[in-house]
């Protein structure tokens, strides 16, 4: 049992009291990261980065306070989406929608603290995965080719309608439209720009952060806009973390179920953590249909989704560690600051430096536990934030929206797209069109698209590479059963009211 | 399927629906119409405009059933409502522009103190948490995050 | 493309007049490095070892910081240096023969004479791969099967259709004697990145890899991939001195992919000279040559007029074989 002793002798490195510490210090100053619309784990690392080199830390003692950074802000994202209805960053999507509506009944803190713990669970979840079957996994993974990975996204999307209790045509059309915007930009395999009618700027396409931040917090402030009488008074009630604890225990099911499934697509290196995190939500949803009350502030609708997604991110390690493979934007953080340490992942990490690994995977979970001691005061410290009038508080949303965004590429253009997209944010809602599939279909599109033409560039032009493995076939099949099963199950009700 | 029952805060969709249903027609029609003048990349059996393609059909057809069949609207503001967010839509767009060629400081403290107004502060509550705000703000992202903000012509430090 | 030769001669004047009258004693600071990516990948790295051993080395005043300006493969950095920052001395940009491949096909909006070209520091070379078990024990049965028929192989790599990677593939091809006109049917699959595209050819969904080797190093030494060719024209150092060079097999195709810097077009010569002695003397230190090793780079120095001749050198050679197999009209 190697495995075991590189792991125990791992955890004795990161329990040492200054790397404790710097694991303090990380969350801390993750927390406020990712707190802070537009800014995620992803700059919140890229960042520090320069910073441990400054302090002139030990590799283990780096590694220790960037990923306590990276949980950080990652936590720090579920506190604006739950209680301002903000994702800081593309996994937290999923937790507004019910959230959001979980704070607005005064139930924010358990929300946070349920989420605290789903987290703590998922990562668990995924540690314990890779400790067992890393290798296993590896070659699971790589027998995922394109046409598989094209299915995968199909079935996300066939699964849309999960996304929210409105109507399913809009929640469609939603995801259309972002799938539509997704492809704005230079196309990479052909170099051609596709419409972007000349601007430059557009030639990157739209920024993820930038369309998000937009979609969520600028038209936030909009809606505060319709009525400003009542901007004196406190905007919400928090609560206290505890009660999530305690409700955490009943999500235990659905919070076993997320984390099983936000591991498997965190393994598979295209899919990444935002997927994992999606199909949590939107499977959770129909498995428990009728006996959940998702979209109006069911605790299964955000520990769903928070466990899958840090079940993902830690199954990212997986590919990321064992062939150099990122699967999402925050374990190619990951990468840079591990090559940046001159430790380069790839097949032979694990026979070469596996104290650097189970270092990792320790510093990992010292992170998580972290938070979840944190977690209890910071809810108490957000609630006071939440104190302040509504006049205050939507301004700062904007201004640290504009700095956070402004500070991306340093453009006044990406200002103007936050804009716009906090306009169609805003009629989107108005229309009662769900803001969620359009992210969705921006942010996974661009992927969904280049699997398609790598499948049919591996084939020649002959479209039958997309239905011709067994995974392939698995997956649609799953995705039919899924959507006849939701036909069939909504016709029942009918015939029975 | 039966009559959707409306909240107090929802509105029939009839108009706005068949709107914005319109619009998304458009969009589809347009997308697949412009993705014809994509050159087809060198030795690519599925070229740049097939995507757009694949996904402005059902968005055309979605689009279409939804001008056929509007649904519900939360209930659209009202003038002054729009008058408000207009004027902040066009503060924070002056904002937008003016931001580097003034400079972090000076600009978004006049933004940020006309911002907190509207949102129905007084005067002096304006003046005080927007000075308060601009310069946290600063202090945070130049800092203590490190990020360089654009500094006023002229003051370089 | 007509104003790149008229260009060049004026360039390369002004830059041997900057180099005349530099004054060795004043380096100027550089306190700023445009990385025209996201974070992670080459062009990300070349900023920030760079921007970290200029700081080391107290080569500049300052932290030097990096910029990351994603997007159209550098092409809105770069336009971002043409319009708003030609005249500043204090910035560099990040490239590679990646963006000579985009300026040679026209996709960045000005054309070489828009920048002054400051040094290459290191290069990577490109290789040729397959998986351990495929059936292709040399790069003559590959390519031999290629001639037959050219849609026998799915060839995969980095950079999009028409890009580096695609093309050092083609000029093998071509070398071989593949006509021009069946460069077309060649499959070309696009990932994002060298590894993912190793990797994909380890689950056998394609036959080949061509890609840079820096990035795909381990999977070379853990024995999971059988490298056919490397594209210099000499063997590599150890521990890769085992893996033959395409020339060796008797294809003279050679395919390197340097890193190496850019500032805007309006810069003084006075201050040009300047920068590029301050990355000279950044490459002549020991912390360099380990930084490019261990990133499998190999060290290599071309600065001021030289690497200028040189880039327009790459960018023609580059967009007459573009043209040659049909990427570019």
């Amino acid at each position: 049992m190697d495995i075991l002793a590189f792991l125990a002798q791992g955890f004795a490195v990161a329990l040492e009291p200054q790397h404790l510490f710097l694991a303090l210090v990380g969350c801390a100053v993750g927390t406020l990261i990712g707190t802070l619309p537009g800014l995620g784990p992803v700059n919140g690392v890229a960042l520090m980065i320069p910073l441990t080199f400054n302090f002139g830390l030990t590799p283990t003692a780096a590694l220790i306070l960037l990923v306590s950074i990276y949980y950080g802000c990652m936590y720090g994202g579920r506190i604006s989406s739950i209680l301002l209805n903000i994702p800081g960053d593309e996994p937290a999507v999923m937790t507004t929608l019910d959230g959001y509506p979980m704070a607005l009944k005064g139930r924010g803190g358990e929300a946070l603290g349920l989420s605290g713990v789903a987290s703590f669970v998922g990562a668990t979840v995924a540690t314990i995965g890779l400790t067992l079957f890393a290798p296993l996994l590896v070659g699971f993974a790589i027998r995922f080719g394109p046409a598989e990975y094209f299915a995968l996204f199909v079935l996300a999307f066939a699964t849309i309608g999960g996304v929210t209790s409105g109507s399913l045509v809009k929640s469609f059309l939603a995801a259309c439209l972002g799938l539509l915007l997704g492809t704005v930009g230079i196309d990479s395999v052909s170099s051609v720009p596709r419409y972007t009618f000349g601007w430059y700027e557009l030639y990157d396409g739209i920024d993820f952060i930038v369309a998000l931040v937009g979609l969520f917090a600028i038209s936030e402030c909009l809606v505060f806009l319709e009525d400003t009488r009542g901007s004196n008074k406190p905007t919400l009630k928090v609560g206290s973390a505890i009660p999530g604890i305690r409700s955490a225990g009943k999500c235990a099911p659905t919070i076993g179920r997320s984390s099983f499934i936000g591991f498997v697509a965190g393994v598979l290196p295209g899919a990444g953590a935002a997927l994992g995190s999606f199909l949590s939500y939107t499977l959770e949803r129909r498995w428990l249909g009728r006996r959940g009350t998702f979209g109006q502030g069911d605790p299964r609708g955000v520990a769903a989704p928070e466990a899958g997604n840090n079940a993902a991110a830690g199954g990212a390690l997986i590919p990321m560690l064992s062939l150099g493979i990122p699967g999402s934007g925050t374990t190619a953080i990951l990468l840079a600051l591990l090559l940046s340490m001159n430790i380069t992942p790839g097949p032979l990490l694990f026979a070469q430096q596996p104290e650097m690994v189970w270092g990792l995977v320790a510093a990992l979970f010292i992170g998580n536990v972290m938070l979840l001691i944190l977690n209890i005061p910071l809810v108490g410290l957000f609630a006071k934030v939440l104190q302040a009038p509504g006049w205050f508080l939507m301004p700062m949303v904007v201004m640290v929206a504009f700095v956070g965004v402004y500070s991306l590429g340093n453009s006044a253009f990406d200002l103007y797209m936050m804009l716009a997209f906090g306009v169609l944010g805003y009629v989107l809602r108005k229309l009662e069109m769900p803001a969620v599939p359009v992210v969705l279909g921006l942010l996974l599109g661009g992927q969904m698209e280049y699997n398609l033409r790598r499948a049919m560039s591996i084939s020649g032009g002959d479209w039958s590479i997309l239905w011709n493995s067994g995974i392939t076939i698995g997956i649609y099949a799953f995705a039919i059963t899924l959507i006849v099963a939701g036909l069939v199950y909504s016709g029942m009700v009918r015939q029975r009211a | 399927m039966s009559e959707p029952g409306l909240n107090t805060d929802q509105v029939s969709g009839a108009v706005a629906d068949r709107i914005a249903g319109v619009v998304l027609l458009l969009m589809a029609v347009g997308a697949w119409w412009y993705s014809h003048t994509f050159p087809a990349g060198f030795g690519q059996v599925v070229g740049p405009g097939a995507f757009p393609r694949l996904v402005s059909v059902p968005m055309g057809l979605f689009a279409a059933y939804l001008v056929i069949r509007p649904g519900v609207n939360q209930r659209w503001p009202q003038r002054a409502a729009l008058l408000r967010q207009g004027a902040a839509l066009l503060l924070l767009g002056i904002y937008a522009g003016v931001l580097k060629p003034l400079g972090f400081l000076p600009a978004s403290l006049v933004c940020v103190v006309l911002l907190i107004r509207l949102f129905g502060a007084t005067w002096r509550a304006s003046l005080a948490c927007g000075a308060l705000l601009t310069v946290s703000l600063y202090l945070l992202f130049e800092f203590a995050l490190g990020m360089p903000l654009p500094n006023m012509p002229g003051l370089d430090w | 493309m007509r104003t790149i030769k008229h260009a060049r001669h004026g360039l390369a004047a002004s830059a041997l007049l900057g180099l005349a009258i530099s004054s060795p004693s004043q380096a100027l600071p550089i306190s700023e490095c445009i990385a025209p990516a996201d974070p992670g990948g080459g062009w990300d790295f070349t900023c920030r070892s760079v921007a970290k051993l200029l700081r080391e080395l107290e080569l500049t005043d300052g932290a030097v910081q990096v910029t990351n300006m994603p997007g159209g493969v550098g092409a809105v950095a770069f336009s971002n240096v043409a319009s708003s920052r030609a005249d500043d001395s204090d910035l560099i940009v990040a490239t590679s023969t990646v963006g000579m491949t985009q300026i040679a096909q026209g996709q960045y909006p000005g054309d070489a004479d828009t920048m002054r070209w400051l040094a290459m520091l290191g290069t990577d070379v490109g290789v040729i791969l397959v998986d351990d078990e495929s059936p292709y024990e040399t790069l003559e049965e590959l390519l031999n099967d290629m001639i037959e028929d050219p849609g026998a192989v799915a060839m995969a790599g980095s950079s999009g259709a028409g890009g580096w990677d695609h093309i050092r593939a083609l000029l093998l091809a071509k070398e071989a004697g593949m006509p021009a006109d069946q460069m077309a049917s060649v499959r070309w699959v696009q990932f994002d990145g060298g590894g993912p595209a190793v990797t994909q050819m380890m689950g056998g969904h394609v036959d080949m890899v061509s890609t840079d080797l820096g990035e795909i190093a381990g999977f070379i030494e853990s024995g999971d991939v059988r490298v056919l060719a490397v594209l210099s024209d000499e063997p590599l150092p150890e521990p890769f001195a085992e893996l033959p060079t395409a020339v060796s097999q008797g294809y003279d195709v050679t395919g390197y992919n340097w890193r190496g810097f850019y500032t805007g077009g309006e810069v003084s010569d006075e201050d040009y000279a300047s920068m590029v002695e301050t990355l000279e003397t950044l490459y002549q230190s020991d912390e360099w040559k380990e930084t490019a090793q261990q990133n499998g780079l190999v060290p290599l120095w071309r600065g001021g007029e030289e690497f200028t001749d040189y880039v327009y050198e790459t960018i023609d050679e580059v967009e007459s074989v573009s043209r040659e197999i049909g990427v570019i009209e």
